[in-house]
């Protein structure tokens, strides 16, 4: 990577330092739901399918997956602010790799996000949080945090690259929004009893983040969803980045 | 072919729309000052996009600084410089940042590109303004500044697309002072389109003029206005008005 693709790096992340109102809406949400939930049904945490880490444990993974939802849109929103005042058009035209114009707003997202999901844990590790395999267990979250949040992060950036309208930018957050409340969220998979919200559980793949998560934190869940999680979302993310560069060449300017 | 700009059978029509650019042929020297006149929607704007690399051409075979746009996106980037005709300014930054910013993507080193940013602050009357948010300028002087972003990295071509949209009188004059000195004296090759056609004739030496999507005169202006009405010693403005008014009628 040359100076100039780091220049643009540094330039996305002092963007989001002086603009932080996307990660700071998410870190923010990612907390509500966290102590709404735990306040709400934590009641029921004592029961065993939810592990010795009670409630608090067993939903911390959909803070962590919605705080990634939150600020994933702040990539299309640099680029469309760029677009919108003409600066994209003189940036393009520098001798800079294209792919530097579009991953430099994504990886600047994907470090705020990964720097407030640090924050998250240790407020969680705080509030009595478990984390079974200690710093390893840390590390596999951020790891999921990482890949999680570049694939919302290119696809955003895609959708916003091939529209050029800024109510694109949200485009992607909204359209997986369902897909957390169609997971194993607020209850382990015994526990839900609707056979149809299992049967779509099993294809959606935030539940394997979520479970792959629970694995990590209280050991509610398998290793092999932490497994299946990792190369799921390692795919998406190629995919999603895939897709924001070849969002380049159609990009409307 | 020089390192100028060379053009040769160039066509673009848009999807769904008319065909904007119907086989241009052009070729520029390195070191002309060259115009390229036109009414709105002839296709002048289509062309920069194209020649600056950032539209695709339907087919054709066109060069900048020696090189095909396409293929040596880089070298082609380092070598011109471009003031398309809406502003490309971040307006939450300052003018001396920017200016700064373009010059280190270009690879000049921090010390170099505030150097620069100084030089190019100074020639455009800008020093007064530098550390305001670009939002918050003027037209004339966000215009300015829109140029100057052009001229950062010294290169050997500019395109220039109706650059002077929005300058009062002093600004326009201290535009082409700037222009009109890196031609003379550092033979930078200028590609300028304009609705302010004495512009062209005061600093301009060699033209093209289109009309909707082809080149109908290419040469110097002194032979332009003579191929328009011989007997009469008419302006560029006077000879290309009769022209285009009798292309129209006819």
């Amino acid at each position: 990577m040359n100076n100039a693709c780091l220049l643009l790096i540094q330039r996305a992340v002092f963007k989001l330092m002086k603009q932080p109102a996307a990660p700071l809406m998410g870190f923010g949400m990612s907390l509500f739901f966290l102590l709404v939930y735990n306040a709400g049904i934590g009641g029921i945490g004592f029961m065993e399918a939810f592990g010795s880490g009670g409630y608090l444990s067993f939903v911390f993974p959909i803070a962590m997956v919605s705080l990634a939802m939150g600020s994933s849109a702040g990539a299309g929103q640099t680029l469309n602010a760029d677009m919108q005042s003409g600066y994209f058009r003189r940036l393009y035209r520098s001798p800079l790799p294209r792919w530097a114009l579009v991953v430099a707003p994504m990886l600047a997202d994907t470090l705020s996000t990964l720097f407030f999901t640090a924050l998250l844990l240790g407020i969680a590790a705080a509030c009595g949080v478990i984390f079974q395999y200690g710093v390893w267990s840390v590390l596999g979250l951020l790891l999921l945090s990482f890949l999680w949040s570049i694939t919302l992060c290119g696809f955003s950036a895609g959708v916003m690259l091939r529209t050029g309208q800024s109510q694109s930018a949200s485009i992607v957050t909204n359209a997986v929004f369902p897909l957390l409340f169609l997971s194993t969220t607020f209850l382990p998979r015994e526990m839900i009893t609707t056979q149809w919200l299992l049967t779509v559980s099993w294809g959606n793949p935030v539940t394997y983040l979520l479970e792959g998560s629970r694995y990590l934190l209280a050991g509610t869940s398998s290793a092999r969803f932490f497994y299946v999680a990792l190369v799921l979302f390692a795919a998406s993310a190629v995919v999603s980045i895939a897709f924001a560069l070849g969002s380049t060449r159609k990009m409307r300017m | 072919m020089d390192a100028g700009i060379y053009v040769e059978s160039l066509f673009k029509r848009y999807p769904k729309g008319s065909e904007v650019l119907h086989g241009v042929d052009l070729r520029i020297p390195k070191g002309a000052f060259f115009t390229l006149l036109g009414p709105n929607g002839a296709g002048k704007t289509t062309l920069i996009q194209i020649l600056t690399a950032v539209m695709d051409a339907d087919s054709g075979t066109f060069s900048v600084a020696g090189f095909d746009p396409r293929l040596h996106f880089q070298e082609v980037q380092r070598r011109m410089g471009v003031a398309s005709q809406s502003n490309e300014v971040d307006l939450s930054e300052t003018p001396a940042h920017l200016l700064t910013f373009q010059g280190r993507l270009f690879g000049m080193s921090a010390a170099d590109a505030a150097a620069r940013a100084v030089e190019l602050l100074t020639a455009f009357h800008l020093d007064g303004e530098k550390d305001k948010k670009a939002g918050t300028l003027s037209g004339g002087n966000l215009r300015r500044l829109h140029c100057a972003l052009a001229l950062v990295h010294r290169p050997e071509i500019l395109f220039l697309d109706e650059p002077t949209v929005g300058m009062d009188p002093m600004a326009r004059d201290t535009f082409w002072n700037v222009i009109t000195r890196l031609n003379r004296e550092k033979g930078v090759t200028v590609f300028l389109t304009t609705q302010y056609l004495e512009e062209a004739d005061k600093h301009a030496s060699e033209m093209a003029l289109m009309l909707a999507g082809k080149i109908v005169y290419a040469g110097a202006i002194a032979g332009f206005k003579k191929w328009v009405n011989p007997a009469d010693n008419l302006s560029l403005d006077e000879s290309y008005l009769e022209y285009v008014k009798r292309e129209m009628v006819v």
